[in-house]
Parts: structure tokens; sequence; C-alpha cells
């Protein structure tokens, strides 16, 4: 390749993703073993896995924002 | 409307997708229909009426008359709206979450039904990849939670943030730091950006695909063979609309209940 | 796909992304205006109205559930009262058959004792006369043989003399017995 085309911006955007990307998928497997253990919590473990969800989601937002700002 | 744009920028004899130079074209339809005053009667402002419309109707036909029996219409619209009413506000607040039962209702449905726009025929055009309503709403739910936790705890509301007990002393400084900001300032950001990027991405995707297929399909006459293209990109749309589906249901609940969460983390603060 | 990453990059060079960013002033006002209708309508009509309804059908099937447990006991009732009348139909039938059948014995030995009585005065009656004529006959048959002994005698005693005479009278005798016969 002698030459790269495209903006800093989508790497920067990738590498915002990563992190949330592992993130979420540990808060959901924990959230999952949580509800088969003890499935009459169920619903307290969706609403925390929700909001572990949005927490850690945050991140790869900033950076979907950021990509549009720069 | 969306197909046009991409059409008339788009030559199906070199290229093998069909995208915009500039995708914000997709999202934009700034040519006034007419103008009273300061508005502008653009495409996204009639349809942000439309969907108060259709949400209004959906309820007035649901709940006009009293039956013992419901209709199956209203039997559905009777268990959306329990479940917003008992399990989100009620199951997440607390007893007294009925007070904020309004306002979380009343966002479900008008989130509900601008991002089914993105899914519906004709429309096509998810009234919540604008900006406005995503930030609206999560600015408003950032000023209730606010509020509710002045008024409630007073101004231990704002120091057991940037303060914190149940952290040892030595680092309270940085998680009341990292708190302030995830509180104040993180909170409405993403709650309006998740909505928005979700169904951003989700139009584009459909866009693209869709439209792409369709442009290669049509264009048979005049490619030949290479309109073969457009199918893998017109099933995998397909696929995609499906997924959307399931998007657009699944964003507005989660607004919903990450609305519901913030309030009730400013009513009960120590949990 | 890289075609759509050129397009994102391209749009991104041209910095017009932020605006995407940014509401517009109508939108902003436009959504205000819908939210604040639908939260007006949500709050006064859709939520009261729900609870209405709920509040309506609950108390339709405790209602329906009371007028049910009073038309059970009703029935109930009802059933009672016709079982009570059943029996004592029963009962009654019961002794009607009774009386019928007590009566129909009395009756019965009553005419078999009659119909004893009767028999016996006939036989009685038949026996008396069948005596009565007996002895009307014995006495005939006396009167007769009486009357015949002494025409036999008579016979005997005018016939002594002649030994022919007497072969005759008893051959005569029995020609008459045979006449007589």
């Amino acid at each position: 390749m002698e030459e790269i085309k495209g903006a800093i911006a989508l790497i920067g955007y990738g590498l915002a993703a990563i992190g949330p990307g592992i993130g979420i998928g540990i808060v959901v497997g924990n959230a999952i073993q949580a509800m088969a253990r003890q499935p009459e919590a169920a619903g307290l473990a969706r609403t925390t896995m929700f909001l572990g969800i949005a927490f850690t989601e945050a991140l790869a937002l900033i950076g979907f924002v950021l990509f549009f700002i720069a | 409307m969306d197909p046009l744009i991409l059409a008339s920028e788009c030559d199906p004899a070199k290229e093998i997708i069909c995208a915009p130079t500039n995708v914000i074209e997709l999202f934009q339809f700034d040519e006034a229909l007419f103008s009273i005053g300061p508005m502008d009667f653009t495409r996204t402002v009639i349809l942000t009426f439309l969907a108060m419309f259709i949400v209004i109707g959906l309820l007035y036909f649901a709940f006009r008359t009293p039956r013992v029996v419901p209709t199956k219409f209203g039997a559905a619209m009777e268990s959306l709206v329990l479940f917003v009413r008992d399990d989100v506000a009620k199951g997440t607040i607390g007893p007294d979450g009925i007070k904020y039962a309004p306002y979380l209702l009343s966002m479900f449905l008008f989130i509900l039904v601008a991002n089914l726009f993105e899914v519906t025929p004709f429309i096509n055009f998810p009234l919540t990849s604008r900006m406005a309503i995503p930030l609206f709403l999560a600015v408003l739910t950032w000023v209730i939670f606010v509020f509710v936790g002045f008024k409630k705890n007073g101004i231990s509301y704002l120091t057991g943030i940037i303060w914190p007990k149940s952290v040892p002393v030595a680092l309270r400084w940085l998680v009341g730091l990292i708190e302030f900001f995830s509180t104040f300032l993180l909170r409405p950001i993403t709650l309006a950006v998740r909505l928005f990027a979700n169904l951003v991405a989700g139009h584009l995707m459909l866009t693209l695909l869709l439209g792409s297929g369709w442009i290669f399909m049509s264009a048979i006459g005049d490619i030949g063979i290479r309109s073969i293209i457009g199918l893998p990109w017109f099933v995998f749309g397909l696929g995609i609309f499906v997924f959307e589906l399931v998007v657009a249901v699944l964003q507005a609940y989660i607004f919903t209940l990450l609305s519901a969460v913030y309030i009730q983390t400013s009513v009960h603060p120590e949990h | 796909m890289f075609e759509l990453f050129y397009a994102l990059e391209e749009a991104a060079e041209e910095s017009s992304g932020i605006d995407l960013l940014l509401p517009e002033t109508s939108e902003l006002i436009a959504g205000i205006l819908a939210f604040s209708i639908i939260f007006l309508v949500v709050w006064k009509f859709a939520l009261p109205k729900l609870s209405q309804i709920l509040e309506a059908r609950q108390q339709a099937i405790t209602g329906q559930l009371t007028e049910a447990e009073s038309a059970k006991k009703e029935a109930e009732s009802l059933l009672d009262d016709y079982k009570e009348q059943v029996a004592g139909a029963r009962k009654e039938a019961n002794q009607i058959v009774d009386d019928a059948r007590q009566s129909g014995e009395a009756l019965r030995t009553d005419i078999v004792a009659k119909a004893d009585a009767e028999a016996a005065e006939i036989a009685e009656k038949a026996r008396k006369e069948a005596s009565a004529e007996r002895e009307r006959a014995a006495s005939r048959i006396r009167d007769e043989v009486a009357a015949l002994s002494l025409d036999v005698a008579q016979k005997v005693v005018a016939g002594t003399v002649d030994e022919g005479a007497q072969r005759d009278l008893v051959a005569r005798y029995i020609d008459d017995l045979g006449g007589m016969g």
C-alpha cells in the first residue's frame, strides 16, 4: 500500500469501542450467570445489568461523539 | 427519498455499494415545506407531530371506553402501559415511583413510535436519529433527577457524590471526581447519545444496504449480470431490518429504564 | 463496505459531523411541544382512565363473584327444599301403599272368610238336602217294602195250597219286580 487513506478519528473510534465491547460482554455474561443461579432475582439482575451496560457503554459513546466532532 | 439521494451519486457500473459522499445528507431534510414565524416545518418536524398524534391516538382508542373484557388492542396497550407503570416506574424507583409514571410512560411511547418510524414503510426515518428529541428528553431527565436529589436529600445529595463515605479516605477525592463527572455530565450525554447513535447506525445500515440492493437490481438493464451484486446487500438489509425492529423497542425501553434508575439513585442515594 | 467508511471519512473531513450532534431549533421546539402534549394526555387522560378501568373491572369481577355466591346459596336452599319435598312425597306414597296393602289384606281375608262361610253353608245345605232326600227315599222304600211284604204275605197265604200256584206266584212276583224295575 503506497497510500493510506482515511481519517484518524475512525481509528480513534475503533480503539474506543474495544474496551466497552469487552466490558459489556463481561457484564452481560455475569448477569446471565446471576439470573441462572437465582431466577427469582432476575428482575434485579436485569436492571443492574442495564445500568452496568450504560456505564460501560459510555466510553464507546464518547468515542462516537468525538468521531463526529473531530 | 433516501434511495434518491443514493442513486443521484451512485454509478452501479463501477462501485460495489452505493454510499453518498456525505452521509449527513441521509439525516438532513433542511428544506422547509412551509414556515410559521421561526418554526420551519421540515419533514422531521412534521414527522414529530405525526408521532405525537399516533401516540395520542393509540392511548385514546385503547382507553376510550372502559370494558370489563378488553379488546385485543386494548389488552395490548394495557399491558404495555402497566409494564411501564408497574415494572419500570414502581419496580425500579419503589412505591413512590408511581409519581414518575406519567413522565416515564409518555417518554417511552414517544421514543417507541419515533424509533419505529425507522422501519415503517414510506417513512423510513427514525426521528431519534436527529439529536433534538433524545437531547431534550435526556436533559429533562437530568433536570428531574438533580431536582429530586436536592429536594429529597438537601445538600447532602451533592456532598454524598463528591465525598462518598463508603470509600476509603485516600481514594475519596478520586472517586468523588469520577462520580461527579459521571453523574452530572456523562449521564445526560450518554443517555442522549446512546439512543441517537443506535438509531443513526441503524438508519445508515438500512439505507445503504436496502438502497444499494434496490439501485443495483433495478439497474439490471444497464449493467447486466453485475446487478447480482445487489442481491446480498438486499438480503443482508432485510436481516438488519428485523434486527432494527428489536433495537427500536429495546432502545426505547433502555432509555426509559435508565431514566427511572437515575431518578431512583436520587431518591435513595445510598443504594 | 469500504465505500461506507470513505463516505464517513469524507463527512468527517468536511467537519459537518458536528451538525448532526446539535439539535435544530425548530425540531427542538416541535419535540418539546409534542412531548408536552403527550405528557398531558398521559397524565390527565391515559393513566387515570386506566386506573378507573382496572378499578371498574375489579369491582365488576367481585360483584359477579358475590352474585354468583348468592345465586349458588339460593340454588342450594332450593335444592334442599326440593329434597325435603321429595322425601315427604316418598314417605306419603309409602304410607298410601302400606294402607292400600293393609286394606287389601283385610278385604282379602274378609272375602275369603265370607266365601268359606258361604261355601260351608252351601255344603251344609247340600248335605242336609241330601240326607233329607235319603231319608225320604228310605222312608218311601220302607213304605214300598212294607206294602210289598204285605202283598207277598197275602199272596203266600193265598197260594199255599198249590205248589204250582206257588211257583206261578213267585214267577209273577219276579215279573212284577221286573215290570217295576
